[in-house]
């Protein structure tokens, strides 16, 4: 049976991944690997959800849970699409060099 | 049970850490797909067996592959940056604030109730889970595939089609962005 001692654990790995993603979205300069990142922090967000709705008893965490998986999908079909183009133009692969969407 | 829970726990942590710190993109990819492959196992652990299916099928599956395809396509320089700059050592720092802060909230019992946040002081609470202090038995039966496709389709319908709406859109704005532009 689940062990309520368990609930600090899974807030704090999630805790511990969105902060380890926003680490990598501040120090990391390849636009890929900033949007793992971000995967990595959408991912944080649904350990809390799930564990949440598991401890108080309720579906929504797994509700809310599922959005957030398909907000995900649709924010990196888009992104990746905008790598590629940016790809495609010729330019340099790095943050710090697009920081100006204009040509 | 606990074991199982130590295991995925601390592969997905460590596996977090990889994507972040590997200097070549293709092993941060791989990272990436060992930690949503362990977040789902441990949604399997916490009774939630249709996040499972899906985190594997969309995270794992079609998501990762998408970025495997990019760097694959791509094939970006690895960065030449030292590991241990000034960045590096803050974020680090931030790691190890915002999860200790948010484990030892976790633990002492930080609770809502409707008159806003309350704590308990450190180590004084007698259960400090005192928040989540139903009996074993009464834990969770909600949560399988029935009840949640029950709520998903009465309760949050408009949400459901909402999303169908977006990931119309995310396609489209894909097929515009990728497209040659004919001049």
């Amino acid at each position: 049976m689940l062990n309520p001692n368990l609930f600090p654990f899974l807030l704090g790995l999630s805790a511990f991944l969105f902060s380890v993603g926003a680490m990598g979205v501040l120090i990391r300069r390849n636009p890929i690997v900033v949007f793992m990142c971000i995967e990595l922090m959408l991912n944080a967000a649904n350990v809390a959800l799930v564990a949440y709705g598991r401890f108080l008893n309720s579906e929504e965490g797994q509700i809310f849970a599922l959005m957030v998986i398909v907000v995900a999908a649709a924010e990196v079909v888009v992104g990746l699409a905008l790598i590629t183009q940016i790809f495609r133009l010729g330019r340099e692969l790095d943050v710090d060099d697009l920081s100006e969407m204009k040509e | 049970m606990t074991v199982l829970f130590a295991i995925v726990i601390a592969l997905a942590a460590v596996s977090s850490l990889g994507v972040v710190l590997s200097r070549q993109t293709i092993y941060s990819a791989l990272s990436l797909v060992l930690t949503v492959s362990m977040l789902a196992v441990l949604f399997l652990l916490l009774n939630a067996q249709f996040l499972f299916a899906v985190q594997l099928i969309i995270y794992a599956g079609a998501v990762m592959v998408l970025f495997v395809f990019i760097v694959a396509l791509l094939s970006p320089d690895a960065e030449d940056r030292p590991v241990f700059d000034v960045r590096a050592i803050i974020g680090t720092l931030g790691v190890i604030v915002v999860t200790a802060l948010v484990f030892v909230a976790a633990r002492n019992g930080i609770t809502y109730s409707t008159n806003g946040f309350h704590a308990l002081a450190a180590g004084s609470a007698g259960n400090p889970y005192h928040s989540f202090s139903f009996p074993p038995d009464a834990v969770n039966n909600a949560g399988n595939v029935q009840t949640l496709a029950s709520q998903l389709f009465t309760n949050y319908l408009l949400p459901f089609e909402i999303t169908s709406m977006l990931l119309l859109v995310a396609a489209i704005g894909a097929v515009y962005l990728t497209r040659r532009s004919s001049q």
